[in-house]
């Protein structure tokens, strides 16, 4: 092991906060300014430590008789052996010194398709998601036509995104390095975009088809579509742990739905988000037949059974058949 | 004096929207249901907070008029001396007259009071249903307890309940004077005939209270008299005689969006029921299989006479839609006309005005309807498709989680009636305390038209299954289109090319 050195002053989280090069041993440590390293920590002695090699080719650092003293995994101890991943606690500060043989992990492929951030991306999120709020307006316009209210809605829809992208751009500039509001916002657009379109895609389906399951349940597809918004906002803060966030984000949508579930179950006593499917479209719309009155009668016939067993019960008790 | 009177204008002209607004007009036959319903004489008083009604006794009114001032005229001497006919019927019946108390078994509080009335020379006393419903309906919780005009008090035990007309006999631990004769023979009674209506009202002590007999009211299910006085709560249950003393009826209701307009139980059911009374050997073990008898027997005839003859089909715009208005089942329309929209909107709803009560929380055997055309020239389809859609839907069925029904099942289906498909949605919720009593909910919407639409709700509130089956196939089927479409043949998808 040889020169020069580097003493690295790390974060709680591993992250060097500061790198200091040293060229020769031994390295003095500490609060005063005759140290090679400088700590600017109360908690740290005048000459707290020093870095000596040892008879092994290692290096070893040792305490100058402090008062806090150096802590080693936990442990108070007198002198310790540093590799380069050994983390050394003086006072209040983290650090560890690694020599310029170090090896380093070879290089990342870069994924990253740089030129899709900033303006871009972050005014095609914005877009969409303004889109999507004049949608919803539209949609739910039965007033005569005023501008004011399109302009709230547009003004609601942007705003929305960039409170949204602008406190997982500050996450980003947190944990990462840059804020990449641009790319927060396209996540953003983008998942309203999907949220939006599944909600008049499962109302479709279950018009056409008379498929109720679509909206009796169509919660929980919405709850996957921003579970996986959130897994791409995750990915952009820190593109490295992809395989974690696939399972924080799984976990996430689980949860998510069991909570719908429960507060159904609880609230009205059944598992479905509604009584009936309501939804109603332009007669155009529907792919299956329609039925005989008799045909209906015979499906409410049916339900007189399961309501005479689910009488007996206590009311918590009735039973769950949807 | 400006402004309460102007206050009190207000006021009325609120009760008069209210009362063309269809949905508060119901008269309920009920006391305690006060919030609920509306306009009944609630048994349960308002104990402390009453504002003390100090008369002072040294210059009654009546005898010392002021001097009438400069340019009035003395409208007081015209008014007549007070009645020695009330003063005569209350000191003779005053013996006789009781007030029913419903007492937490638990710590002996009382939970609702009213009123009711010893007949005859014997030990039985008449009195409301919805006075004594809390102990016929939870024995264990509520036990009853009489206290008369002179303050002592002795229990009382249920010997029968008639729902349908809110009555019930209740038997008590002393014997009656004999001033209250329950007649053998319908009493006469002519309009305008003076009566007398005896009870506790408010719990502030008993009282007697002249008014008018203005007739049958045809708008409850069961007949009622209409009796132009006051009766307050608490004297649910109370008599209503003759200035002879023959008991015409039992105090019953009021309209809490009128003046004065009161409402009597004829006095020929009391006879059937106390003579049901005196023929059994004991009383019931549990009321709740009779109620329930009763009130399938009140389903029977409700629906056999909704469905006597074939609903009445109205126009609504491009639409046909079943209606039955009658004395007791009241249509009300609406419109949006004055909305600043892009549709109309038009609405007819018909309620009865009268519902069964069976326990202040709970009233039933009731059947109402609402059909809505929507419309409009303007709006793009799906606009007209999300508006449609927020107006069908419908969150729960009566409250969510009520304990007194079950959990709504539903069947849902794409329906095609004789000349119109729809979305139709059954929703039915069993009563848990009474065996073969559900309530029925049939909500259609049309679905043949990009630019209108249908919604239609029909709701039958404790009837038979067999009964709300025939009941909703009788509305759904009559749904119907004015001519025809040429797309919309049964069997083939509306508007399908």
């Amino acid at each position: 092991m040889s020169g020069p050195w580097f003493v690295e002053l790390l974060a709680r989280n591993g992250d060097v906060l500061q790198r200091q090069r040293v060229d020769r041993l031994p390295i003095r440590i500490g609060r005063g300014y005759g140290n090679d390293v400088i700590l600017d920590d109360d908690y740290a002695a005048a000459s707290h430590a020093v870095v000596e090699p040892d008879p092994a080719g290692g290096l070893v650092l040792r305490d100058l008789g402090s008062r806090n003293g150096i802590v080693v995994a936990g442990r108070r101890a007198q002198e310790a052996p540093l590799s380069g991943d050994t983390v050394v606690r003086i006072g209040h500060t983290a650090l560890r010194v690694r020599a310029a043989d170090w090896p380093v992990a070879p290089e990342l492929p870069d994924r990253t398709f740089h030129r899709w951030e900033g303006g871009l991306p972050g005014g095609l999120g914005l877009a969409l998601a303004g889109a999507g709020a004049l949608l919803v307006r539209w949609l739910t316009d039965t007033e005569f036509f005023a501008p004011a209210r399109y302009a709230e809605a547009l003004a609601g829809g942007l705003a929305a995104a960039l409170l949204w992208a602008g406190v997982w751009a500050c996450a980003n500039r947190l944990f990462g390095r840059h804020a990449r509001l641009g790319r927060h916002l396209f996540v953003f657009g983008c998942g309203v975009t999907a949220v939006l379109a599944w909600a008049l895609l499962g109302g479709t389906l279950g018009y056409a088809f008379s498929a109720e399951i679509f909206t009796h349940y169509g919660s929980h597809v919405a709850t996957a579509l921003l579970a996986g918004m959130v897994y791409f906002h995750l990915c952009t803060v820190r593109p490295r742990n992809r395989v974690r966030y696939r399972w924080v984000c799984g976990g996430l949508a689980v949860l998510g739905s069991g909570l719908i579930l429960a507060g159904n179950l609880q609230r009205t006593g059944r598992l479905s988000d509604e009584l009936y499917m309501s939804v109603l479209l332009p007669p155009g719309a529907r792919v299956s037949p329609d039925h005989g009155v008799d045909e209906f009668m015979r499906d409410v016939e049916a339900m007189q059974g399961p309501l005479d067993r689910s009488r007996g019960r206590k009311p918590g008790d009735d039973e769950i058949e949807d | 004096m400006r402004v309460s009177s102007s206050a009190a204008r207000l006021l009325l002209i609120v009760a008069l929207a209210a009362g063309a607004a269809g949905a508060t007009l119901s008269i309920a036959l009920a006391a305690g249901a006060a919030g609920k319903a509306g306009k009944t004489i609630a048994p349960r008083a308002a104990p402390a907070p009453q504002p003390p009604l100090v008369i002072p006794p040294a210059t009654p009114p009546a005898t010392t008029p002021p001097a009438p001032g400069p340019g009035e005229t003395d409208e007081t001497a015209a008014l007549p001396t007070p009645s020695g006919a009330a003063q005569t019927l209350y000191s003779a019946a005053k013996a006789d007259l009781l007030q029913i108390r419903m007492l937490l078994r638990n710590g002996r509080s009382q939970s609702s009071v009213g009123s009711g009335f010893l007949v005859g020379t014997g030990n039985l006393v008449l009195t409301n249903y919805h006075v004594v419903s809390q102990m016929a309906l939870d024995p264990d919780v509520y036990v009853g307890e009489y206290v008369d005009t002179d303050g002592r008090s002795g229990p009382v035990e249920l010997l029968a309940v008639d729902v349908l007309h809110d009555l019930a006999v209740v038997r008590v631990d002393r014997n009656g004077s004999g001033f209250f004769q329950v007649p053998e023979t319908p009493v006469k009674l002519v309009q305008g005939q003076y009566l007398y209506s005896l009870g506790n009202p408010l719990d502030l002590g008993f009282a007697i209270s002249e008014g008018a007999y203005n007739g049958v009211v045809t708008r409850s299910f069961y007949e009622q008299l209409i009796f132009t006085g006051p009766i307050n709560s608490g004297m649910s249950g109370g008599p209503s005689v003759t200035a002879a003393g023959v008991v015409a009826g039992v105090n019953v209701s009021k309209r809490r969006d009128g003046e004065l307009v009161s409402f009597l139980v004829p006095v020929r059911y009391a006879q059937e029921l106390l003579r049901r009374a005196q023929a059994q050997p004991h009383p019931p073990r549990s009321f709740n299989p009779l109620i329930g008898q009763q009130l399938l027997q009140h389903q029977r005839a409700l629906i056999d006479r909704l469905l006597a003859e074939p609903l009445s089909i109205r126009t609504m715009g491009p639409y046909q839609v079943p209606v039955r208005e009658s004395q007791q089942l009241r249509c009300w329309g609406r419109s949006n006309f004055r909305a600043e929209a892009e549709y109309t909107l038009d609405a007819v709803s018909c309620a009865m005005e009268a519902a069964l009560y069976v326990s202040d929380t709970q009233q039933t055997g009731l059947v109402s309807m609402t059909h809505q055309v929507l419309r409009s020239g303007s709006l793009h389809p799906l606009q007209v498709a999300m508006l449609a859609s927020s107006r069908f839907r419908v969150d729960s069925i009566g409250t969510g989680r009520d304990p007194r029904l079950t959990r709504p099942a539903c069947a849902e289906m794409f329906v095609h009636t004789a000349t119109l498909p729809v979305r139709a949605v059954t929703c039915v919720r069993a009563y848990r305390k009474f065996a073969g009593l559900y309530n029925f909910t049939l909500l259609a919407a049309s679905t043949d038209d990009a630019q209108a639409s249908l919604l239609s709700r029909i709701d039958l509130a404790g009837v038979s299954y067999e009964n709300g089956l025939r009941a909703t196939r009788a509305f759904l089927s009559a749904l119907g289109r004015n001519r025809p479409r040429p797309a919309a043949r049964p069997g083939l998808p509306a508007g399908a090319p």
